[in-house]
């Protein structure tokens, strides 16, 4: 070994990183009752018992339903809003793409807590709508930034050219934007999609008896049993990440969209 | 500006206005059922009280050891993963990054196993006789500075290699070659030349550290509060709107301050 401190720490820091996820894996098969290491003999039962607790399946539909949502809704918004951003000549051009960016910059609990407040108890917004509209606002800053890095690359003298060989606007738009933002598009789809279904603070406080999100769900859960069935749902949604991950390897790379890596 | 970028423009900005900007506000001025200035009397009020002090104190000091944790653990990785030659480079980078498309939920799960009382680390200090009886690991500091850590080194890692891959590996070479030692030439040369990305990454790291929440809840208990617990606590359990609000409004000021102070690093790195 060349560098034995930094090889040192990097294992150490690998092994924070893996190992607990290992051991969800690991009492996922377990035949006992409680989440306890080693496992007590080998067993799909707690795979069943997950797939078949309503709960869970209710909340996994919920948040599949949200993050389709409201990823299709900052799309829609956002990348005209990119278009506008890059290539329309608009005064202040960096503040209105900061306000775009701005729900980064605030801790997303900060922003559940105001919709909770504000929306749901001051104007009787229903939780549904209220956390598709949160979850649209937290997805618009990726729909404009990993969209509008994109349409940085792409030369706007093509869509001149469409424009010049007597294409209307939206001809050109449809034939010659369109394709050279989709690289973009599905990145920021597929970001949105995973941020949605994954978040936490965000839907913490926008929960309601008839639509939970399944993150919460769980964590709900662990207050009340402990026992490997977490253990499973938490299986299944690794398995799924997994897959994720590879689709996004294969089409645009997996570090170009999760690590920002390249850009 | 024309009316077609107008139009392009305005359902967005009218989105962000409705689902963030207006709600965050009037967050801060106007909590349902109290008075204007309610959030900001309950701040000042948090500001002397221990108690608030106490988990004001103890988010910043777990925060500033994630951070240093993340960035001591993550620069070596970035570093070893942006200078390997070998094919298992990609691999590991891919393993680093991994993790952040996995919810935290499942992630923060493992350490339940690992930590909890018929758990993994109590079973083997009992059985190599390092301890009499496992020694209570979760729901204290040390659970949440793990569990964050785990969170958050992908960051790190992401930060640092993107401003380690830009340097010229010749630089280490020509120090190498002026007869600094493997040491020297990280300390000197990689380090210096890589600071503003691992200025990013203690950034990234503190702010998400400081209004983490499924951490501290799972990991930290009702024992070892932080502030976003505290505010889930307020907002809930109890109807304190401006005790919610006022907790919110801290925790924004201490992620606005650490961006400030890091873009004011940036810059004055820029000019030196």
């Amino acid at each position: 070994m060349r560098r034995p401190v930094a090889a040192t720490l990097a294992v150490l820091g690998y092994l924070i990183m893996i190992v607990p996820i290992l051991f969800v894996v690991a009492t996922a098969f377990s035949a006992g009752r409680t989440l306890r290491f080693p496992p007590e003999g080998f067993s799909l039962q707690w795979f069943e018992a997950a797939v078949t607790y309503d709960p869970f399946m209710e909340s996994l539909v919920s948040s599949l339903y949200l993050a389709i949502g409201a990823t299709a809704l900052a799309l829609l918004l956002g990348v005209p809003a990119t278009i506008a951003i890059h290539r329309g000549k608009i005064p202040g051009r960096g503040l209105v793409e900061g306000l775009f960016l701005s729900p980064l910059i605030v801790p997303e609990l900060v922003v559940g807590l105001a919709l909770y407040q504000q929306l749901m108890i001051g104007f009787g917004l229903d939780n549904l709508t209220t956390l598709l509209l949160g979850h649209t606002a937290l997805l618009l800053p990726y729909a404009v930034r990993v969209t509008g890095a994109s349409l940085a690359l792409a030369d706007p003298a093509v869509e001149e050219a469409a424009r010049g060989l007597g294409a209307s606007p939206v001809r050109a738009f449809l034939t010659v934007t369109l394709p050279l933002l989709r690289p973009g598009i599905f990145s920021a789809a597929l970001l949105g999609l995973v941020t949605s279904f994954n978040n936490v603070p965000l839907s913490l406080l926008l929960q309601d008896r008839e639509f939970r999100t399944l993150p919460v769900t769980m964590l709900d859960y662990v207050q009340q049993s402990y026992n490997p069935r977490i253990a499973a749902m938490a299986t299944i949604i690794l398995a799924a990440t997994v897959v994720i991950a590879v689709i996004a390897e294969r089409t645009v790379g997996f570090a170009k969209i999760f690590g920002g890596i390249n850009r | 500006m024309s009316r077609k970028t107008a139009l392009l423009l305005l359902p967005g900005l009218a989105f962000l206005a409705i689902g963030f900007l207006v709600p965050a506000v009037a967050m801060l001025v106007a909590p349902p059922g109290a008075e204007t200035a309610a959030v900001f009397t309950r701040f000042g009020e948090m500001l002397v009280d221990p108690y608030e002090l106490r988990i004001i104190g103890r988010t910043v000091a777990l925060g500033l050891i994630v951070t240093a944790l993340c960035v001591g653990l993550g620069f070596p990785i970035a570093y070893l993963l942006a200078r390997s030659t070998s094919r298992w480079g990609g691999v590991l980078l891919a393993l680093a990054i991994f993790p952040l498309l996995l919810s935290n939920v499942v992630r923060t799960f493992g350490w339940l196993v690992l930590l909890g009382a018929n758990g993994a680390i109590g079973k083997l200090l009992t059985s190599t006789g390092l301890a009499d009886e496992a020694p209570q690991l979760l729901y204290t500091p040390l659970a949440i500075v793990l569990g964050l850590t785990q969170l958050f080194l992908p960051l790190a890692i992401i930060s640092c290699y993107s401003a380690v891959a830009q340097i010229d590996p010749g630089l280490d070479d020509a120090a190498r070659g002026l007869g600094a030692g493997r040491t020297r030439t990280f300390w000197t040369v990689v380090v210096p030349l890589a600071l503003p990305g691992i200025v990013v990454a203690a950034t990234l790291v503190f702010a998400g550290s400081v209004t983490a929440y499924t951490t501290p809840y799972l990991l930290g208990g009702s024992g070892q509060r932080m502030l976003a617990t505290q505010l889930f606590s307020y907002a809930s359990v109890s109807v304190g709107w401006a005790a919610a609000s006022a907790t919110a409004l801290i925790m924004t000021i201490l992620v606005f301050l650490i961006s400030g102070l890091s873009s004011l690093a940036g810059r004055k790195g820029a000019t030196t």
